[in-house]
């Protein structure tokens, strides 16, 4: 019987008193005539009694509307790790030795000087990578920070900490080198400055980051000598000292090794490994505990 | 035939047409959240708190879990409140957001269907000396409740504690109406079901 279907459909509305007037009436005439819906009324009402005691001692927990108001607040993820970095690339810029910022620019100056004066624009592709090979030799080990303890206490992990001053002084060295470049403009073509640029990013690259993983094994003082060494080799005029050093084999195993600091992309990568090889050092205690002064 | 045309007729009545226009005020409300505004939130929340953590209290039988889906939804309610424009109900509209948010919450947890959640519910507030009959039918029903799924329960405390519309429910429930009265019916076959076998075991 259709009319009954209706009406039960209906039945949880009235029980739930969501009809009015008109509506009620219509489903009481029905009632009075069918025992099954008034069997079903009764289960509704229980049904609807049931929830509204177990509802009724419920209260809304306190606060959450603030905690919501916390967590929409809140900085998102990456927000906070930018925030976390940024951090730690102000704080360690701070600890790297003062006199490292003012002595690179300095020694740049004089070489952008030398380089004008002297009309030789290779100066700039000599001088760039001593430079910097120089101050991130500088950027790690307690002789180099007072506040190294400081540094150690705190959460953070040394390579972290290396990485974050490796940035910062990086960052810094390859602007000196490009403000060099650019006062370079005054004796060289402009269309040279891709070329110049290219030049010195390698063996700049190179030499950093040799610097650095010496000065982590062997001390500050080592890694100067030894990146020094290696630059200036190719430079030496072996022949030019005495007839004994002028050798085919000596004079083209140089030719290799000049040809190898011209080689950007060799340069690059091998950076990249030797840089992971320093993070990887600045982790390992036993290296920490070489580097104290001797 | 007769029966469509007595269905309109009814419908037409409704005491909360489907369509009903919400008061100025919570308008308002809305719109002072959707300018991020940290007070509107508060009196959202002082408002409809309650009635949003029973249901989800109801559909979660866990209060922290309760709790959370809560909070994650007024977390919703911040970012989305300028989509609210008064064309429905604005508890109907909260609680869609706190049925998604539980549906989803406890899809990730996978919340098994169990006689501990039972614990979950408040004890019965009632005295051991005025334990009557109606006090057992009342612990049937509450079993009964307990055994049907989520989405049945829902079904029944939105239409019978929230004072929802068949239509509001099934937009809440995100279902046809179809759905909402075709679980109405399962609910009541399945309560009638398991009262008839407690009365037999009873009282014959
Ligand atoms: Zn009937």
């Amino acid at each position: 019987m259709t009319a009954h279907t209706y009406f039960e459909e209906h039945l949880p509305l009235y029980a739930a008193g969501q009809l009015d007037g008109a509506q009620r009436a219509e489903i009481e005439i029905h009632l009075a005539g069918c025992p099954e819906c008034r069997a079903d009324l009764e289960l509704w009402a229980a049904v609807s009694g049931e929830i509204h005691t177990a509802n009724r001692p419920l209260a809304a927990p306190p606060a959450l509307a603030e905690h919501a108001l916390d967590q929409i607040h809140a900085p998102n993820r990456l927000t906070s790790a930018f925030l976390r970095t940024w951090q730690l690339l102000r704080v360690q810029a701070l600890l790297v030795r003062h006199e490292m910022w003012p002595a690179s620019a300095l020694v740049m100056l004089m070489g952008v000087v030398v380089a004008l004066l002297a009309d030789r624009v290779n100066f700039i592709y000599f001088l760039a990578p001593l430079v910097a090979a120089s101050s991130l030799a500088m950027l790690y080990g307690p002789e180099n920070d007072a506040a190294m303890e400081l540094s150690l206490a705190t959460p953070t992990s040394p390579w972290k900490i290396l990485l974050a001053r490796l940035s910062v002084v990086s960052g810094y060295n390859l602007l000196l080198s490009l403000g060099a470049t650019l006062l370079l403009l005054f004796i060289a073509p402009p269309g040279l400055l891709g070329t110049i640029i290219l030049g010195w990013l390698g063996p700049l690259t190179f030499l950093s980051a040799l610097a650095l993983l010496l000065s982590i094994w062997l001390g500050t003082n080592q890694a100067i000598a030894v990146a020094y060494g290696l630059w200036l080799l190719q430079y030496i005029p072996f022949a030019a000292i005495g007839p004994w050093l002028d050798s085919p084999g000596l004079a083209s195993a140089m030719a290799v090794y000049r040809q190898f600091w011209q080689s950007p992309l060799l340069l690059l990568l091998l950076s990249l490994f030797l840089i992971g090889l320093a993070l990887w050092s600045a982790n390992r205690p036993v290296f920490r505990l070489t580097s104290t002064p001797s | 035939m007769i029966s469509y045309a007595v269905s309109n007729a009814i419908t037409e009545k409704r005491p909360w047409p489907i369509a009903m226009a919400e008061p100025e005020y919570n308008v308002e409300l809305m719109r002072r959240i959707a300018a991020r505004e940290d007070m509107a939130l508060c009196e959202l929340y002082a408002a409809y708190g309650q009635r949003l953590y029973a249901y989800a209290l109801r559909l979660t039988n866990e209060p922290a879990l309760a709790e959370d889906i809560v909070q994650d939804a007024l977390v919703i309610v911040w970012r989305t409140a300028g989509r609210y424009r008064g064309e429905g109900r604005l508890a109907a509209w909260l609680l869609g957001i706190v049925h998604h948010t539980a549906i989803k919450a406890m899809r990730h947890r996978s919340i098994p269907i169990s006689d501990e959640m039972v614990t979950g519910l408040p004890a019965p507030t009632d005295s051991p000396e005025t334990q009557t009959q109606a006090n057992q039918q009342a612990q049937w029903v509450r079993d009964g409740l307990q055994s049907l799924s989520p989405e049945h329960r829902a079904v029944l405390e939105l239409v019978f504690y929230q004072g929802l519309s068949l239509d509001e429910t099934a937009k809440v429930c995100n279902c046809p109406l179809g759905t909402v009265k075709s679980r109405l019916s399962y609910a009541r076959q399945h309560l009638r079901g398991i009262l008839s076998r407690q009365n037999v075991e009873e009282w014959r």
